[in-house]
């Protein structure tokens, strides 16, 4: 048998010795203690324990941990365990006194799963549902910890168990298909190791409430004529749920080109394009949209916001003049504005329409003049004393 | 008479056998796959001995180095032995490999379920070992050589040794995978070296 061929059966004519560890593989506490044997039987008969010692995981032990039984016994004692080094188990082995290995057992040293919490799930455009957890509290148990999702459906239905593991990460499972809408599930996680096994409080959804989808393709960013501190950005649709009811928002995030702090744009509502203002003259931004499919088929939920789409540069035309910051979506042909000088200018152009009779004037008479403006900036800066020193332009804008 | 160990120009040879260089390109193709495995067979045993932790992997290390069911190391009059025969004990050893790869990758999948490298490199190793003795066989074909019949029921060999090292412990069960690993290194080096002889241009 291959046991004995494994554990070294005396060769012929070689006076080999073999041994037995007890116990075999044991699981234990941290912390805990290990009283532990080493028996040795062989050709010839009357095998010694003395000059037998013990490693573990290739050190070896101190002689006061280990005591000869009798003749054939070596004992060890090993008090406050630590945590196994490795998860195939920590190698403890009795040798001989010439060094050779006679027998070895591993230990299985750790801790019992806690509860797994704080599950979260999403179904990608209505069509499987993934889910993610957190181990629990303290999560290294030292020990291989077998994690398994399960769900069922609410008020009927058998216990059904997750396959597909580690897809969003070491704690997560992903459902394909076979999921019903309009009815609610119970999910929850069961944590399972040699010492035990916990499990997770049960989370209830309907798949209709915890929809997402991909992020919105087809996501452009131009300039937006001449203007300096602008930049338009338009995107479609998501398409996977262009045949289901919902209200879709959108978030728009953008950053210079080096810069790692992104700003946000929200409120977005359900308009595909947006015009960025306020921006940086000459600088490069990225820009990433995504999408919140909230009030799929009239659910209530606040919807789960998609990933963000791959960021698309583009640069906003060069100027000397420092834009503002900003960070709103700018009006398109007169739309309400979000910033305060422009908001204020929508009230005064208002007032002109109707005591001036001032008919033709609109935002896009005042972009046009701003465009006009920033052509011939050098001159009205300088005026103005915006400009820092040595750097005063020569040209003359309009007389004011 | 003399006869040139590791020539081509066997004089027994049957004639109607593939021309020449079909038979030296087949050797060279041959000879490639084994250099390149055996660098993986390396590869997989540096991976083996990091996840069952210390001592095994360190200098020294020297478990009881005894047969497994159905394969032995080669024999150290191997390289004396002409090369048909050199060629047939590579082909067995590789054709009895599998199996027991298979039962060492069973066994990791329990004591190292999150080694996917590992576990993929054992899975790999098996398919490997049996490419290489399928084209070891197909280059003693050529050569006119007789191939040995498969070796006798080394599935039911490795399920033996399965069975038993389940029984006799995990501490047996990682000795089992290293000597397993250990062979596997062996053979596909020693096949490497066995078909660089019979490489035109290579050493006599």
């Amino acid at each position: 048998l291959l046991l004995l061929c494994v554990l070294g059966a005396p060769r012929a004519g070689s006076g080999a010795h073999t041994a037995v560890i007890s116990p075999q593989d044991p699981t234990l506490l941290i912390g805990s203690s290990l009283q532990a044997t080493c028996s040795v039987h062989g050709d010839p008969p009357g095998a010694t324990a003395e000059g037998l010692y013990w490693t573990l995981n290739g050190r070896r032990l101190a002689p006061e941990l280990s005591r000869v039984l009798n003749a054939s016994t070596l004992a060890l004692a090993l008090a406050n365990l630590n945590g196994s080094r490795q998860q195939s188990g920590d190698n403890l082995v009795c040798h001989a006194r010439d060094g050779s290995i006679l027998a070895g057992s591993c230990l299985y040293v750790g801790l019992p799963p806690e509860k797994p919490f704080n599950i979260s799930c999403w179904s990608k455009n209505m069509k499987d549902l993934t889910c993610r957890w957190t181990p629990g509290a303290h999560g290294e148990t030292f020990l291989h910890t077998n994690y398994s999702l399960k769900y069922k459906l609410r008020w009927y239905g058998q216990d059904n168990t997750c396959e597909e593991y580690h897809t969003v990460g070491p704690h997560s499972c992903h459902i394909p298909k076979d999921l019903a809408l309009f009815t609610p599930y119970e999910i929850w996680v069961e944590a399972t190791n040699r010492l035990g096994s916990a499990r997770s409080d049960v989370l209830t959804l309907d798949i209709l409430d915890v929809v997402t989808t991909d992020p919105p393709p087809d996501v452009h960013v131009s300039r937006v004529g001449g203007l300096e501190d602008q930049l338009s950005v338009r995107w479609v649709s998501p398409p996977a749920l262009k045949d289901f009811l919902f209200q879709a928002k959108y978030q728009i995030r953008y950053r210079v080109e080096d810069s790692v702090d992104w700003k946000v744009v929200d409120d977005v509502s359900n308009q595909t394009s947006c015009r960025l203002a306020g921006l940086k003259p000459g600088t490069v931004y990225f820009v990433q949209v995504r999408c919140n499919p909230f009030g799929i088929y009239g659910s209530k939920k606040a919807g789960i916001w998609s990933e963000w789409s791959h960021p698309t540069a583009a640069s906003t035309p060069r100027s000397e003049r420092p834009g503002p910051g900003g960070g709103a979506c700018e009006p398109r042909g007169g739309e309400p504005s979000s910033g305060p000088v422009r908001r204020e200018l929508k009230q005064f152009l208002g007032w002109l329409k109707k005591h001036a009779y001032c008919s033709n004037l609109s935002f896009r008479l005042y972009d046009q003049w701003r465009a006009w403006m920033q052509k011939t900036h050098k001159t009205r800066n300088q005026d103005e004393g915006i400009l820092p020193s040595g750097r005063r332009g020569t040209t003359r804008g309009p007389a004011r | 008479m003399s006869r040139r160990e590791g020539s081509l120009e066997d004089p027994q040879a049957d004639s109607s056998i593939s021309p020449l260089p079909h038979l030296e390109a087949k050797i060279r193709q041959t000879h490639s796959l084994a250099r390149l495995l055996t660098k993986y067979a390396e590869q997989l045993l540096q991976e083996y001995v990091q996840h069952q932790g210390d001592p095994f992997g360190l200098p020294g290390f020297s478990p009881p180095r005894l047969p497994v069911a159905g394969l032995s190391a080669p024999a150290p009059g191997h390289a004396g032995l002409p090369a048909p025969e050199r060629l047939r004990l590579d082909a067995a050893a590789l054709s009895a490999l599998p199996p027991l790869l298979d039962v060492v990758r069973r066994h990791q999948a329990e004591l190292n379920p999150r080694a996917p490298r590992l576990l993929r490199r054992l899975e790999d190793a098996a398919r490997q070992a049996r490419a290489l003795g399928a084209a070891v066989e197909a280059v003693l074909a050529a050569l006119g050589a007789e191939t040995r019949g498969p070796p006798v029921e080394p599935a039911a060999a490795a399920a033996a040794a399965a069975a038993a090292a389940t029984d006799a412990g995990v501490f047996p069960a990682k000795v089992l995978g290293l000597r397993v690993c250990g062979l596997y290194r062996e053979w596909v080096s020693r096949t490497e070296g066995d078909l660089g002889q019979l490489v035109p241009g290579g050493p006599a």
